[in-house]
């Protein structure tokens, strides 16, 4: 473990130091406290629909796979050959009767457990197979299809961790007419020479959106049109001053839970003119699986961007679910998931997707310039002659919220990052277990 | 800005492999002259600019692309281009397309249409970085009036499926 100082010191009211960014100790302390402890996405079971099925990918850079095994069950498992430590799966996704290493063609069933050793008799006197199953992620848990996981065999309970935001995950679930979501459109990914923590701030930020996204809004201050069914997006800034953000932005608000987690209230739209095909079709299907009063209420937008710290967001705008994986302190990559809204039509799914494409592909008009912003921001901060990077908007403002069992701010504030860096103390102050 | 820019071919006569190649020539100038407009004014009312994000990816309808940009959508993107606080272009890009390899895979006379296929790369430089794309991209080319018209660019990049740094200016 690299030397660091206790990392509390870092964090103060209202502000963080530079460190927190631009410190190699620190990230590997990151890798080790925070993400070796705390509860993580690792992926959905549609992207293993079947027995045999497998996904892989990393959590705290380490190499795992997620499988689905005869029986139906789904593991998470180091994606690493017990015998000399090869990687086993090397694609993303594919389906294998047993999962076969490469090297010396050692193979293990779905669930992880040794089928075979090729030339057994040369096994050193005392080998036992049973021994050399492959590695699990100690604690696995799953709701409505979303995967968690945590890499230390103790510690808080998932439902301490996630439960607070299983609310945030029904709101993305309930708007699809069968209650189930499937990740089968494949992915963006993009990444960028920054800092992961720069994109979870990012995605509870709003104060930045009428800046940092000025090119993606007219001359009368309205954004594109992000949801299928709308003409317009958002208006943020004054059509007259394109440096006064609309009230109607301003006005909307943050919320935490603890744990780092939080989200951001809806964007202001006209719901009542929301009309299109597709739309029509798929709130016709909605309400028939759900009754109108519920299709009501699923359909009044409620969120915009959810974070389930420190790895995960959801969007309610145009929807989607976004990992973010760490790889250096100055570097990160982030994998952006459509989902398919199960018995939704076609047409739906297909509007979701096309307008995904032009907001959080690596080639889009919204995250983009956002992906500028986290550059420059980890440039800027190798000066050395301000120590401090401000979060103090709106500080002591927050208030709680009994109805959401939260703490509500401005969403122009900073309280969810003050927050973030609460849970971050929390978990850099423990040595993982 | 140079201004002796070669025309789209006019068409009338069958495609030539060399018409194609002059037109595919004055779609990439156009591009590495940041002139946007006039490359989106290259497309179809009903065309559409498509870089998939998977190999041998079968359709944009139920999977993610890079791009997949109606007119509609390729309006907002061009007008972002031409926005003078689009971060990403702070500095913008400079870019050399360049195309080879072509081959007339189709040719409708009836229709008035044709598919044509080339190899391509694109060398990028922005803010001290430079990159490279390439792969075979597929034009299938409308007649309209007298010149040809794009109804699909397919560009299939060899890593479309890798992770990239932000991308702003098409392919």
């Amino acid at each position: 473990m690299p030397h660091v100082e206790d990392p509390s010191t870092l964090i103060q009211p209202g502000r963080v130091h530079r460190r927190v960014y631009t410190d190699p100790d620190i990230f590997e302390m990151e890798m080790e406290r925070l993400f070796g402890r705390a509860w993580l996405f690792v992926g959905h079971t549609s992207q293993v629909p079947n027995p045999g099925d497998y996904f892989s990918t990393e959590l705290a850079r380490q190499p795992v796979v997620m499988t689905r095994d005869r029986d139906g069950k789904v593991h998470v498992l180091f994606n690493r050959c017990t015998h000399r430590g090869a990687k086993l799966v090397n694609d993303r996704c594919g389906h294998a009767t047993r999962l076969n290493c490469l090297y010396h063609g050692w193979s293990f069933e779905s669930d992880g457990t040794l089928a075979a050793v090729p030339i057994p008799d040369a096994c050193a006197s005392g080998f036992r197979k049973e021994d050399f199953n492959l590695a699990r992620v100690p604690r696995v848990q799953e709701y409505r299809g979303f995967v968690f996981a945590s890499l230390a065999k103790q510690g808080p309970s998932f439902e301490d961790q996630i439960g607070p935001m299983k609310g945030n995950i029904d709101d993305l679930v309930d708007r699809a007419p069968d209650g189930a979501l499937a990740f089968d459109m494949g992915q963006h990914r993009y990444g960028y020479n920054g800092n992961w923590k720069l994109q979870i701030e990012n995605v509870l930020d709003s104060y930045h959106v009428p800046f940092g996204h000025a090119s993606t809004v007219n001359k009368d201050g309205v954004q594109f049109a992000r949801r299928e069914g709308d003409k317009d997006g958002a208006k943020v800034v004054e059509a007259k001053n394109e440096n006064k953000t609309t009230t109607s932005w301003r006005d909307r608000k943050s919320y935490v839970t603890g744990n780092g987690h939080g989200w951001t209230s809806n964007t202001i739209l006209d719901e009542g003119k929301r009309s299109s095909p597709a739309f029509d079709e798929y709130k016709k299907a909605l309400v028939e699986k759900v009754g109108a009063e519920r299709a009501e209420q699923i359909l009044t937008p409620r969120l915009h961007n959810s974070l389930i710290y420190p790895n995960v967001s959801i969007m309610g705008l145009n929807i989607h679910v976004r990992v973010i994986k760490p790889v250096a302190v100055d570097r990160t990559e982030v994998t952006v998931y459509p989902v398919r809204l199960l018995g939704a039509p076609d047409a739906m799914n297909f509007g979701n997707l096309r307008l995904l494409n032009v907001t959080h592909s690596a080639a889009s008009f919204v995250q983009t310039d956002d992906v500028e912003s986290f550059v420059r921001s980890q440039k800027g901060l190798r000066s050395l002659a301000t120590d401090w990077v401000d979060i103090s908007r709106e500080l002591g403002a927050e208030e709680p919220d009994r109805t959401q069992n939260a703490l509500r701010g401005s969403a122009v504030g900073e309280m969810a990052m003050r927050a973030q860096y609460k849970a971050w103390v929390g978990y850099m102050s423990e040595v993982a277990q | 800005m140079n201004t002796m820019v070669q025309k789209p071919m006019s068409a009338g006569a069958s495609p030539t492999r060399e018409s194609m190649e002059l037109f595919l020539i004055h779609e990439a100038k156009l591009l590495d002259e940041r002139r946007f407009r006039a490359w989106m004014e290259l497309f179809a009312e009903d065309g559409a600019y498509w870089v998939p994000a998977s190999a041998y990816q079968e359709s944009p309808f139920n999977h993610t692309s890079l791009f997949y940009d109606d007119r509609s959508l390729m309006k907002t993107r061009v007008d972002r281009l031409e926005h003078p606080r689009i971060h990403i272009q702070t500095p913008p890009s400079r870019t050399a397309h360049i195309v080879s390899n072509t081959l007339i895979e189709e040719a409708d006379e009836a229709k008035g249409e044709v598919l044509v296929s080339s190899s391509m790369m694109m060398v990028e430089y922005r803010d001290e970085n430079q990159r490279l794309f390439a792969g075979r991209q597929y034009h299938r080319l409308r007649r309209v009036d007298g010149h040809y018209k794009i109804v699909l660019k397919r560009v299939n990049l060899i890593n479309c499926d890798s992770v990239f740094d932000a991308m702003a200016v098409p392919i």
